[in-house]
């Protein structure tokens, strides 16, 4: 074989199509740019030296990795408990209002971490309101809300959503007769649930798990607003207090790592059995379980989590809004800051989406090992917390991109490689749904590749790019490390003046501002939900999905 | 293991006289001739939400050893029925009795998993994470272990799946699936075995094939079977009796021979056989078609009137065509020769646009496009019914 012919076999796809240049030049491009933050991190860090090992002693890294991985456990833990018997309860029950009680149970996943952490403080802490209450019944003292208990607490409430989204999908695609074949073969509800239930949810738990894991390592507002000192906010504590950020860099790097163990361990857990529907066939939903008279009940469990966070976080905000309102109290200006948010949302939201197009084009319907390779690079944010995206383009954009440093580009640029894989994985679910022999009848039909990519694929994967678009806007709307590192002096989001604001305890001006935020952020978390497509999110449960649609 | 939503049905009061009635019905009995391995009588079963039931009235009794399939057009509700069997759907009015006993009424649901029953799925629903041995060791979880293990290699064996042990679901054919769904529903020793259109999601050659080697897995186990389809063929070539759905309900039971040569209605010969009905008036042990006149058989007591109009079975191996004479009153037109072999099948088109089949000897064949006019064979009479 010739070297011409090495070279086109590499660029040729598993079925012998050849992708479109324009096609492979664009997701090249945006593969090296997703690369770009942890590539620039290793030089960086690499530049530090040997002395970077004991860098990473000095700072007491062993007891920040404890205390980490002890939240992660906690809040991992927890937030399984919380969702699976709220996903069963919702798919599998007949417990009444069960529609509405469906889309609540999701809606905690629009708190944003520190705005969660402010009303949680109000409300539990030593002064706050419920120990108001609870003195009148003689309890004088609540347990202290500051520290490990408390950051567990706000983060389980705002990513058991995660693991609910993934653990539903997988129920509702579940297969009736899997269990119906169990309880002929003689096993009663309990033990069917236990043998065939929980083990075909394995994969969507330990995919949800994973998310809630990666998000609880990346938290910085809840955790500090709590007190509790993990990598995340030692690295935010290192970058602001320092002149030298070797250090930051190097435990960005250390952080990089734990991300990567943890992707790592979610595909070892995963055993060697399939779980997708064993065959084709119709989807048959079972019959709902008759819960008789304990139905109450279970519409109280699931109320509980959409009580505690939900309704009282937005309470809490409400009654500061109105007594601020009433006693003519300063609030934070509202409207330049939400102007920019929206503004960088939508812009990010753009930008992502048409980032990720040619990458899920080139991935799904161009198959080879090069297109393999772009989409694996462009899911490296998946894993990658937004402290240590944000740092690295910051050393990138003082030595090397002088002109985009202070810019809001930069800050987009963050955000489109920490959101691109939300946005790849929406594009990539939706076009395995378009049959490829649609292409190939526009092509029949005397279009060129480019021609049918515009006449028939984009057009087809639009409601996939509105769902990846609403995902990016909801967590760019949220961001809060990124957005204070990266954001032009002076530049003020909703997210970045509520933490100013809350950061100095002025919990009460931030009343207006959350709202806004938690508002705005609804709106495309309820579009998702009520399309369904909130289950996008899970990595495993998106695999699932095209193992389903690829048979 | 208690449930508390497994409720109702234990909980209604009953009064002493009938529950004394009750506890003689729910009595065990050894399944006998009589009282057969499945009995269900007069069971009627509706699902949430719609008004009409599924199935109304509806009785069957398969005897020890029996193979039996429930033969109907989708939505007859002849799935329900099988899913009455094992226990998914309760009965409103009735009573199901699965080895003697009362499983099912409007005051018993025995559930499930209490029924000891084989069931094999449409789509398998083989466990896509447990190992083909571990699937079928799934249902014995009552035996001994050791006994446990020595019936999973037996029943693997008798399926042909010898060897496949450790593979995954997702690593066998549609075939192997089969095969592996029914060594699962057979190695606890059930009371019975109920298969769900078992054959529906595989290709025509290997439906062929495999639907021998069950009868011949089943036969072997001596395993009482209700096997429910749509497709005549399956129904014809595997069943001891055929029972053929009406309208949720079964309109008759009978031999696949028995059935076939004397189907009591219009609508159990459609289902039954490739067949044409075509109208025509009943004149005194003839009936009087626009293929021509026939002599007429019946297969209920129902006695036809003089001049009523009945519908006439036309089957492709009881007619014989010859070219036309001239002034023939009655002919019709061949459309299409369909050669076979040592036979051929000809469409025949009547002068109203009907299509009627027949089946003739390859030799002395008569051209596309002749006239011809539609005999009986030999001396086969047509089967009438009052439309």
């Amino acid at each position: 074989m010739t070297f011409s012919g090495v070279i086109s076999t590499g660029w040729r796809s598993t079925d012998g199509k050849r992708p479109p240049t324009f096609l492979v030049a664009s997701s090249a491009i945006v593969a090296l740019a997703a690369l770009i933050p942890v590539g620039y991190l290793l030089i960086r860090s690499i530049g530090a030296g040997s002395d970077w090992f004991d860098i990473v002693f000095r700072a007491n890294t062993a007891a920040v990795f404890g205390r980490t991985f002890m939240l992660i456990l906690l809040v991992t833990i927890i937030s399984i408990m919380v969702a699976v018997p709220v996903a069963w309860l919702t798919v599998k029950s007949n417990i009444p209002l069960r529609r509405v009680l469906s889309v609540a149970s999701v809606l905690p996943l629009v708190m944003p971490s520190f705005v969660m952490a402010t009303t949680v403080i109000e409300m539990y802490s030593p002064k706050g309101v419920l120990q108001g209450w609870l003195s009148g019944l003689g309890v004088n003292r609540l347990p202290d809300i500051y520290g490990l208990g408390g950051a567990t607490f706000v983060l389980v409430l705002m990513t058991y959503p995660y693991v609910l989204l993934t653990v539903r999908g997988a129920l509702r695609r579940m297969d009736p007769a899997l269990e119906e074949a169990a309880r002929a073969m003689g096993y009663g509800p309990m033990h069917t649930f236990r043998a065939v239930t929980l083990p075909m949810l394995r994969p969507a738990i330990t995919g949800g798990s994973l998310l809630v894991a990666l998000y609880t390592l990346s938290d910085f507002g809840g955790v500090t607003l709590l007190r509790y000192q993990t990598f995340t906010s030692t690295i935010m504590i290192q970058y602001q207090s320092s002149i030298d950020r070797t250090l930051a860099a190097v435990l960005s790097l250390v952080l990089v790592v734990i991300a990567v163990l943890l992707l790592l361990g979610e595909g070892f857990t995963r055993g060697s059995g399939a779980y997708h529907r064993s065959t084709v066939g119709a989807v048959r939903t079972g019959r709902r379980f008759d819960l008789g008279n304990w139905r109450w009940a279970g519409a109280a469990a699931v109320s509980v989590p959409v009580l505690i966070g939900l309704i009282i976080p937005v309470g809490v905000l409400v009654h500061w809004l109105v007594r601020g309102l009433l006693n003519d109290q300063q609030l934070l200006p509202l409207l330049i800051p939400a102007r920019n948010s929206l503004y960088v949302s939508l812009l990010a939201a753009f930008v992502t989406v048409m980032a990720a197009l040619p990458v899920a084009i080139l991935a799904v319907r161009f198959r080879s090992r090069m297109s393999r390779f772009f989409e694996r690079s462009v899911y490296i944010g998946f894993g990658l917390p937004g402290v240590v995206v944000a740092l690295s383009l910051v050393f990138f954009g003082i030595n090397v991109a002088r002109p985009l440093y202070q810019s809001i580009w930069l800050l987009l640029f963050a955000y489109a490689v920490l959101f691109l894989p939300a946005s790849v994985g929406a594009l990539r679910s939706s076009l395995l749904q378009v049959n490829p022999r649609v292409e190939e009848a526009a092509q029949g039909l005397g279009r060129s590749q480019w021609g049918v990519i515009f006449s028939v694929t984009v057009p087809l994967v639009m409601p996939g790019a509105l769902a990846g678009g609403a995902m990016v806007f909801l967590l760019t709307m949220k961001e809060l490390p990124a957005t204070l590192i990266l954001s032009p002096i002076g530049y003020r989001t909703l997210s970045s003046s509520i933490w100013s604001a809350a950061s100095e305890a002025f919990f009460a001006k931030t009343a207006g501002a959350a709202l806004l935020l938690v508002l705005v952020a609804g709106v495309p978390t309820a579009y998702l939900t009520l399309r369904g497509h909130g289950d996008k999110v899970g990595d495993s449960d998106r695999l699932m999905k095209i193992d389903e649609v690829a048979r | 293991m208690r449930m508390p939503w497994r409720r109702k049905q234990k909980e209604v009061v009953i009064p002493s006289a009938a529950a004394a009635a009750m506890s003689v019905l729910a009595m065990p009995l050894p399944a006998s001739e009589e009282t057969g391995v499945i009995h269900l009588q007069g069971v009627e079963c509706s699902y949430p939400g719609s008004d009409e039931p599924a199935i109304s009235n509806f009785n069957l009794l398969v005897r020890p050893g029996e193979f039996v399939s429930i033969l109907g057009r989708s939505g007859a509700g002849k799935t329900t029925a099988l899913r009455v069997v094992a226990g998914f759907e309760q009965v409103s009015s009735g009573y199901v009795r699965v080895g003697g006993q009362l499983v099912g009424s409007s005051f018993v649901h025995i559930p499930p998993d209490e029924r000891r029953i084989g069931l094999v799925f449409q789509d398998y629903a083989l466990f896509p994470h447990l190992s083909v041995a571990k699937n079928v060791e799934f249902g014995l979880k009552d035996f001994p272990a050791d006994e446990r293990r020595s019936r999973i290699a037996p029943v693997l064996k008798m399926v042909g799946m010898s060897g496949y042990e450790s593979r995954y679901v997702h690593e066998l054919s549609g075939g192997q699936q089969q095969r592996v769904a029914i060594a699962r529903a057979l190695a606890p020793d059930p009371v019975a075995l109920l298969l769900d259109e078992p054959f529906s999601n595989l290709d025509r050659q290997l439906r062929a094939a495999l639907r021998r080697d069950i009868k011949k897995i089943v036969a072997e186990t001596g395993a009482t079977t209700l096997l429910v389809t749509h497709d005549r063929e399956e129904a014809l070539a595997t069943s001891d009796r055929i029972a053929v759905m009406g309208d949720r309900n079964i309109e008759q039971i009978g031999t696949p021979e028995e059935v076939y040569q004397n189907p009591i209605s219009a609508s159990v010969a459609r289902l039954i056989g490739p067949c044409e009905l075509i109208p025509g008036v009943y004149r005194g042990g003839v009936v009087v078609t626009e293929a021509g006149v026939f002599a007429t058989r019946t297969t209920t007591d129902e006695s036809i009137s003089d001049g009523r109009q009945v519908l006439a079975l036309m089957r492709a191996s009881e007619l014989e065509i010859e070219p036309a004479g001239e002034d023939e009153q009655w002919s019709a037109t061949v459309e299409l020769r369909e050669f076979e072999g040592e036979f051929s099948e000809y469409s025949v088109q009547l002068d109203s646009g009907t299509l009627i089949r027949v089946r003739k000897r390859t030799t002395g064949g008569i051209e596309v496009g002749s006239r011809i006019s539609v005999r009986a064979r030999g001396e086969s009479k047509v089967i009438v019914f009052v439309a």
